[in-house]
């Protein structure tokens, strides 16, 4: 299946979880596909989308919360796997879009490609869930399951790597408008205080 | 009141809810004393990097939070406190043990002592040295301008507070 196809399906899927997206082909991807606001898109620190997921979600238990990750990502930080697994949050579902290559700088390959089994790595660091998914109507299938069981779960989506660049467009909002937009957003669903009385 | 038990209760005056840690030596015994206490939730990471997220990811949720680590990882941390801290502007408070500092005689230290605080100063994160047990006090005025300046603050503990006045 192609990156798209996946994120399209997620997207279907997706209910009310607030989501967390990885740099890059995730986060373009998960903008093409909801134009949500209440998702976060990281601009940089490749790697750590499955950190800040794993924050949000222990500190908003009420909130089911979707990391949209890819490989590279996955690669700069696998001790994430270590963290999530040993906190157990039961609102975090981590999926991995893997095409096994850095597709957004011209799909140069990654490290290892093609000899790295992510969801053995998350099971031998702890996630009683977790599994790799490669067809599209197979997704199709397991998704509901997916959405309804409790996490964390890890759940990897091996997509066919495009030609070249792809050039789906970032979200529009820049660093501090969607810091905003988020928290405003997140404030508006669940009750909480994001930000202070004077707007900090 | 050992130190320790000072600067736990000033992130408790904070509303500190969430904490999350590598440790090294000098701020270990703070981490243990977090750790135990059951209105925190205590996340160990594998990397320093992942408490800096982890912290960010907590500020949307609406839990206040302190990332706790040695001076090496901090300098560990500099590209996602840039990329995704000064990026869009979301405040996270590290407490950091102060290594290299002209009474720790640690070879392995010694760059750390140098170029930690000319670092931050060239990224313009704001920090403050918390050096006697009276000056901890000053912990909830230092969270709220890490809120209120919506980047990094690092809070150093120096050797002398933490060990103890001609430690050795």
């Amino acid at each position: 299946m192609k990156a798209r196809e996946a994120i399209e399906v997620l997207a279907r899927h997706r209910g009310e979880a607030v989501a967390v997206c990885a740099l890059g082909m995730a986060a373009n991807e998960w903008w093409a596909a909801t134009k949500s606001e209440d998702s976060f898109y990281m601009h940089g620190a490749m790697g750590f989308a499955a950190s800040f997921a794993l924050g949000l979600a222990l500190s908003l238990p009420q909130a089911p919360v979707w990391l949209i990750n890819a490989d590279g990502s996955l690669c700069m930080n696998l001790g994430c796997l270590l963290t999530e697994a040993a906190q157990a949050a039961k609102n975090l579902k981590h999926f991995v879009v893997a095409n096994g290559v850095y597709q957004t700088v011209g799909a140069l390959p990654m490290v290892n490609e093609g000899r790295t089994d992510y969801a053995a790595m998350a099971r031998a660091a702890g996630f009683a869930r977790a599994r790799t998914i490669e067809a599209r109507e197979e997704l199709a299938r397991q998704m509901p399951a997916i959405a309804a069981e409790d996490g964390p779960s890890f759940t990897v989506l091996r997509v066919e790597p495009e030609s070249g660049f792809l050039r789906t467009p970032p979200m529009t909002y820049e660093g501090p408008e969607m810091k905003y937009r988020f928290g405003r957003a997140l404030e508006r669903r669940f009750g909480i205080q994001v930000f202070g009385p004077q707007g900090y | 009141m050992d130190v320790t038990a000072q600067i736990h209760e000033q992130l408790t005056r904070c509303g500190i809810r969430l904490a999350a840690s590598l440790p090294d030596d000098w701020v270990a015994p703070l981490i243990t004393r977090i750790a135990a206490d059951n209105q925190i939730r205590h996340v160990p990471v594998a990397r320093e990097a992942e408490a800096i997220a982890i912290c960010s990811g907590a500020f949307f949720g609406g839990v206040r939070s302190v990332a706790l680590m040695g001076a090496t990882g901090l300098l560990t941390c500099t590209g996602e406190l840039a990329t995704l801290n000064l990026r869009h502007q979301i405040p996270v408070f590290l407490i950091v043990s102060q290594r290299g500092s002209i009474d720790d005689h640690r070879i392995y230290q010694e760059v750390q002592g140098r170029r930690t605080l000319p670092l931050l100063q060239a990224y313009d994160f704001p920090y403050h040295v918390v050096d006697r047990p009276d000056e901890v006090s000053s912990i909830p005025d230092a969270f709220e301008t890490c809120r209120l300046q919506k980047r990094p603050f690092v809070l150093f503990l120096t050797r002398r507070l933490v060990k103890g006045e001609g430690a050795t």
